[in-house]
């Protein structure tokens, strides 16, 4: 799965913000879910207590920034240059 | 921090989530999901996570909060509002009560917990809980649960390990803040509005502003609008903008329903008016929302009696008289603007007319999202694809296909519901969820209201049902399906899509088939004419016929329309008919409505005729109706294609050789063929019956089929009901229509594709 698929996928509210300098990606699990998340290479997964989401950033991103706090799930991806 | 306050977009509402533009997060030292706590300028307070914000809102001290948010902390949009970092813990457990009258039995601790899971909340606070399947649902209220005690005390956060305790006392007491304020205010905020966005803007530019800050007004030295005049299709959204511009807006709201103010004594209907108007003044700033204007302020001209005159009139020097009305503005909504007096229509008095149309894709979708918000909808249902589906159905319409979903879940579980008892069950109430048969089911019961007086039933014929035509298929789809599926392509190439397509050919070759399969694969609406039905017997409203489908289309778009035998209507002009000219004109309307001023947007017509030849010549020309095509009689491959088609599901004799059956019907068409099927399977079915035992009948009817000599018997019966004279009469009229046709079309294309 890619960043395009798991953002048309997901049931939960994910919104993609295009800044000038990045582009976002947030996702919001709600915060009762004792949710996680994890980068290795260039894939993101993303456990929850009952589900796991797995999902490869694009190429062109090579500096990534992910965390979650109280369920809200963040990517931070530097915009091409 | 001090932050201007904004309403969030319907998909993130209902979450508890406020975007923070990302330049004051930097400066508070925010990441996304921080609690932050949210006051106001009174003593309202919200707890909300941070939501990541709208890059269009960069650098402007902006926080997106809903409609419930926006309550609680009793600000409003374009308030400023105290933005602070706040210490949330999550709660081990919390004591909630409820109201006595909540008539749940059962621990419905799960329930509340799965709800507010996320929330933040204190002691004391009343967080309405919006169930949506309880004894309330249909009025659309929540119940108030008050929060009797936290652990541990401050701010905490609900999150799935929290333990829900229901208090033993109720919380009768806990009628503040939650439910409808004062003055019948309605409690609609802007997040239950989808798919307005910018006529909202308008309305509210137009309001709220000279409510806010008359001083702007002063100073550009103008007078603040006066009224809005909102009008479009029923169902669109108009009293619900008006209901939450006056929830939104702390303002005195007053409304006139038309009838009501009527009254059987001489000058009491007009003072009642007055009355209304001076109330609202005394109370300034204030709001005074018409609902169904056309219905007090008709064209005086044609106006029945002399009360409704006089009504108009004293509307008229309400709006705009000698004296000044003050901060009261009116909202009037409307679906008949045209039939509003005119001396109302221009500035100082509806100083913007906003239209309110059907939504479209877009707008429909944020539509189901508000309507689907506190539906337990199972994670299959895809909105958009609904969205899509939903052509021409304008807000009302969208809601009743969520409620009647819901409904078709609620009819699921009913067996297992007692009646009898007071209460429902815990349970059950958790179990309830929509699911994506429950919206199919309910997609199939409801039709745009729009359409509803010329919607057909689309028919269920798919392109698999037309053997042979691929030609034909081909530029339909081409003309139709290509315009509505790939617009990107038709932007690129700078192209408009064709108004209009004729097919004609001989009678029983296909013509009315392929326009049902059209309208079945189209995705678009769908509206049959059978030519003779619009003509009437009064001047004039044959014409009105034409012009109100065309109407109709234009409203719904994207629409088929398609005008069976249209020759019945569209005879060659000049011919001085005995019908005093009834004919004539309605062709001219039909001119007028394929190529006029007012452009024919996804509005895509198809006709058929047998007798092309006595269509009026400008019809045919491009930008009408500028695709002809022609449905030939089927040579030999077709007609295989065609008894194919027909014998599908029939039990044949292994003798029986389609190539051998389509070499013999040599000038056969498609209703033929078919007639020569049925006649085949007649054949044997005598022979079946006339030969088994009644008794029997049931275990032998596996062993019938339909032999060779059945199709013989057939083909004798059947004769092929075009004769070759008439063919070449069809391939004379296909010639004169290429030559007709602009011949650089083809040429062009040959380059382009070499």
């Amino acid at each position: 799965m890619n960043i395009d698929q798991f953002t048309r996928n997901a049931g939960q509210p994910v919104r993609r913000f295009e800044y000038d300098d990045r582009s976002l990606l947030a996702v919001d699990f709600g915060p009762e879910t004792d949710a996680s998340v994890d980068l290795v290479d260039d894939t993101v997964i993303v456990v929850l207590a009952d589900d796991q989401y797995e999902f490869d950033l694009p190429e062109w991103a090579d500096d990534a920034h992910t965390f979650m706090k109280n369920g809200v799930l963040t990517v931070e991806l530097e915009a091409e240059a | 921090m001090k932050l201007t306050v904004k309403p969030l977009k319907q998909k993130d509402a209902g979450r508890g989530l406020a975007a923070v533009d990302r330049v004051s997060m930097r400066e508070l030292d925010l990441e996304n999901g921080d609690y932050i706590v949210l006051s106001g300028s009174g003593d309202g307070q919200a707890v909300a996570r941070v939501w990541p914000g709208y890059p269009e809102d960069e650098g402007r001290g902006i926080v997106r909060i809903d409609g419930r948010l926006r309550q609680e902390a009793d600000v409003g949009i374009d308030d400023s509002v105290t933005v602070e970092p706040a210490d949330v813990k999550p709660a081990n457990s919390v004591t909630v009560a409820l109201p006595q009258n909540l008539r749940i039995r059962g621990d419905i601790g799960p329930l509340v917990r799965d709800k507010l899971s996320g929330q933040a909340v204190t002691e004391g606070q009343t967080v309405p809980f919006s169930l949506s399947f309880g004894p309330m649902a249909s009025s659309g209220q929540s119940v108030p649960l008050k929060i009797a005690n936290t652990s541990p005390g401050g701010t905490v956060v609900i999150t799935d390990s929290t333990s829900i305790e229901i208090s033993e006392t109720p919380a009768e007491q806990v009628s503040a803040g939650g439910g409808p304020s004062a003055e019948g205010v309605p409690n609609v905020t802007y997040e239950d509005i989808g798919g307005l966005d910018d006529e909202l803007d308008q309305v509210r530019e137009m309001i709220e502003l000279p409510m806010r800050h008359p001083e702007l007004f002063q100073q550009l030295g103008i007078e603040p609008p006066k009224g809005v005049l909102l009008h479009g299709p029923p169902g669109t959204g108009k009293t619900l903008m008006a209901k939450a511009v006056a929830n939104e807006i702390d303002a005195y709201f007053e409304t006139i329903s038309g009838p009501e103010i009527m009254s059987k004594y001489y000058g009491e209907s007009e003072e009642q008016l007055r009355e209304v108007f001076e109330e609202a003044e005394e109370n300034a700033p204030a709001i005074i929302f018409i609902d169904e204007l056309d219905s007090i302020a008709a064209k005086r001209e044609e106006a029945g009696g002399d009360v409704e005159r006089r009504v108009v009139a004293q509307l008229l020097s309400l709006m705009d008289g000698l004296e000044e009305r003050g901060r009261v503005t009116v909202i009037a909504a409307t679906n008949r603007v045209d039939d509003i007096d005119p001396a109302l229509r221009r500035g100082g008095r509806f100083d913007r007319e906003i239209e309110i149309g059907v939504p479209d894709k877009d707008g429909r979708k944020e539509i189901l999202q508000v309507h689907t918000r506190g539906m337990p909808l199972s994670d299959s249902i895809d909105l958009d694809r609904y969205a899509e589906n939903t052509h021409g159905f304008v807000g009302a319409d969208l809601e009743s296909l969520t409620r009647e979903s819901a409904m078709n879940a609620l009819r699921r579980i009913r067996p297992e519901l007692d009646l009898e008892e007071d209460e429902i069950d815990a349970d059950v109430l958790e179990s309830l969820h929509v699911t994506e048969g429950d919206l199919k089911e309910a997609l199939k019961g409801i039709q745009p209201s729009a359409m509803r007086e010329v919607f057909v039933e689309v028919p269920d014929v798919t392109w698999n049902d037309v053997g042979g035509l691929e030609d034909t298929k081909e530029r339909l789809r081409e003309t139709i399906q290509w315009p509505l599926d790939y617009p990107e392509v038709f932007e690129a190439m700078d192209m408009k899509a064709a108004k209009g397509v004729m097919m004609y050919g001989p009678p029983g070759t296909g013509k009315t088939l392929l326009a049902k399969a059209v309208a079945n694969e189209a995705q678009s609406n769908f509206i049959s004419i059978k030519g003779p039905e619009l003509l009437n017997k009064y001047v004039g409203e044959s014409e009105k016929g034409v012009r109100e489908i065309f109407e109709k289309a234009r409203s719904n778009a994207p629409t088929v329309i398609f005008f069976d035998e249209i020759d019945s209507i569209a005879g060659e002009r000049g011919q001085r008919q005995s019908d005093s000219g009834v004919g004539e004109r309605v062709v001219s309307q039909l001119l007028t409505e394929l190529d006029g001023l007012e452009e024919l947007e996804d509005v895509v017509v198809i006709a058929t005729t047998n007798r092309p030849d006595l269509i009026d010549k400008a019809l045919l020309r491009p930008g009408r109706l500028d695709r002809h095509v022609h449905v030939p009689v089927p040579d030999e491959e077709a007609r295989k294609k065609i008894f194919e088609v027909h014998t599908r599901n029939k039990p044949l004799a292994d003798a029986v050789d389609l190539d051998w059956l389509a070499g013999e019907t040599e000038g056969y068409v498609g209703a033929d063929v078919e007639a020569v099927c049925r006649e085949a399977s007649m054949a044997a079915s005598r022979e079946f019956i006339n030969s088994v035992d009644p008794e029997e009948m049931s275990d032998t009817i596996g062993n019938v089929r339909i032999s060779k000599e059945h199709f013989e018997h057939a083909l004798g019966e059947v004769q092929p009901s075009v004769t070759p004279e008439t063919r070449e009469r069809y391939e004379e009229i296909e010639e004169e229509f290429d030559r007709a046709e602009p011949a650089q079309e083809q040429d062009q294309l040959g380059r382009t594709f070499q």
